[in-house]
């Protein structure tokens, strides 16, 4: 090549390399975007009144504050007279309660009974019989697959959960965790899988159970007597 | 001698001129359509470019969908740019969201549709004897579309099972009237992707899927 003809082809190949990157230019336009998305599902409980209370085998008292369903449980009940006057065979109370949750739970529950008696015929917690009835799973968008453990015996009025006791002569609730001495800490009550299925939360379902207290009339020290019941539910 | 080398090289440029007209003429473009925006989440968050300039690009953190969320629905749009000299169709891909437990958050959990396609500027083509068409079921406001199955869980008309491979989602004719390669900001067409959950009880646990947004050349419809 002569010396004349160099800088030609160097501007030849300069205006290439500039057509080349005009050419890139052109490929910086993209034909694809990404969407990335997460979310996350915590673990979720929810513990609510299941209806009404029941009263039963009072003499005078009442419900004072009823449970609503679907609202949380705040209830509040006078049993009414518990001495001999009462010639019922137990005043009685059913709680129904309702659980919710999108994973395996615990319902926890703990009790304190205070009376204003000084010996030992005052009213104490050992007076009070409790259980759990029976689990109720049933509607639209509930695990009714879902199984469930009962650590209390029931209805503490039936015959096998409580007797007279021969040496004493006081009504004592025997079974296993019958009465509110078994949840002066909290203490579990049930258990069981995951309640709902993927329903949004107004779905209503749920698991129902009702809790039960029972106090026998007896010749109790005189006084007044306040039991107060708090139940916990967690998914641990 | 010489003189055919510059000749050659002549014709070398003139080919990549060539080469870069050809290129300009199958312009297709994607990119951000403007600032993604979340409703209803507890804890959630969208990020993405608010620049139609820039890349498509969206995160999405739909946040807690458990009932701890109280809001009836998590909703994020996402404005998605498309810019094209020729016929073009989108289509979208999934990758990810494999829960195995069928209470877990599942593709259908997730309402997906695409609506509102509205011009850039005065650079956008405006076609008379043809539309831009959002294909069913894609075609609505997945939050609008809420509805509740047999079983008591959530569906909406469209969502990402609906998605299988490359589904396209939205055709039509040419959006810019140029056939500049560089993206303007008022040369394209902005539409609306629209993501949709409902809290539910869902089983626990964290979920997460990329979706991929593709233009390329569609049917061969008339400006």
């Amino acid at each position: 090549m002569d010396t004349k003809t160099t800088p030609i082809i160097m501007r030849a190949l300069l205006f290439t390399v500039l057509l080349v990157a005009f050419a890139a230019t052109a490929f910086a336009q993209t034909t694809t975007g990404t969407v990335s998305m997460s979310a996350t599902v915590s673990k979720f409980v929810e513990f609510n009144s299941g209806g009404a209370i029941t009263l039963s085998g009072n003499s005078g008292g009442g419900i004072t504050t009823d449970g609503v369903v679907d609202n949380p449980l705040a209830a509040s009940i006078n049993l009414g007279e518990l001495g001999p006057s009462n010639t019922n065979s137990f005043v009685t109370a059913s709680v129904p309660l309702k659980l919710r949750s999108n994973a395996a739970y615990v319902l926890s529950m703990s009790a304190t009974v205070t009376s204003t008696g000084s010996t030992s015929n005052k009213i104490v917690n050992t007076d009070v019989g409790f259980g759990l009835g029976s689990v109720t799973r049933s509607g639209t968008g509930v695990n009714t697959g879902g199984s469930d453990t009962n650590a209390t015996s029931g209805d503490p009025t039936l015959a096998g959960n409580g007797s007279i006791n021969g040496a004493t002569g006081r009504y004592e609730y025997t079974a296993v965790k019958s009465n509110l001495s078994a949840f002066s800490a909290s203490t579990t009550a049930l258990n069981g899988a995951f309640i709902l299925n993927a329903v949004p939360r107004s779905n209503t379902n749920g698991l129902t159970v009702p809790a039960m207290f029972a106090i026998k009339p007896q010749f109790y020290e005189n006084g007044s007597t306040t039991v107060s019941v708090t139940f916990t539910v967690t998914a641990p | 001698m010489n003189l055919r080398f510059v000749i050659s090289a002549s014709c070398l440029c003139l080919l990549i001129a060539c080469a870069a007209t050809t290129i300009s003429a199958q312009a297709l473009d994607i990119s951000s359509g403007g600032q993604p925006t979340i409703t209803g989440t507890l804890g959630g968050s969208v990020t993405g470019s608010a620049s139609v300039l820039n890349n498509l690009v969206v995160t999405i953190n739909f946040g807690e969908v458990s009932p701890a969320n109280t809001n009836a629905i998590v909703k994020v749009v996402v404005p998605i740019g498309i810019r094209s000299n020729q016929p073009y169709q989108v289509s979208v891909s999934l990758a990810g969201l494999g829960n195995a437990n069928p209470q877990a958050l599942q593709a259908s959990d997730i309402g997906f549709g695409a609506t509102n396609i509205r011009a850039m500027g005065n650079q956008s083509q405006v076609c008379t004897l043809s539309s831009h068409i959002f294909y069913p079921p894609f075609n609505n406001d997945p939050a609008s579309t809420v509805t509740i199955a047999a079983n008591g869980r959530v569906t909406y008309q469209s969502s990402l099972s609906n998605i299988a491979g490359a589904t396209v989602i939205l055709s039509g004719p040419r959006l810019k009237k140029t056939n500049g390669q560089n993206r303007g900001t008022n040369d394209g067409y902005i539409f609306d992707a629209i993501f949709a959950i409902t809290p539910q009880f869902f089983a626990a646990g964290v979920s997460s899927a990329t979706l991929t947004f593709t233009i390329s050349a569609g049917p061969n419809v008339p400006c």
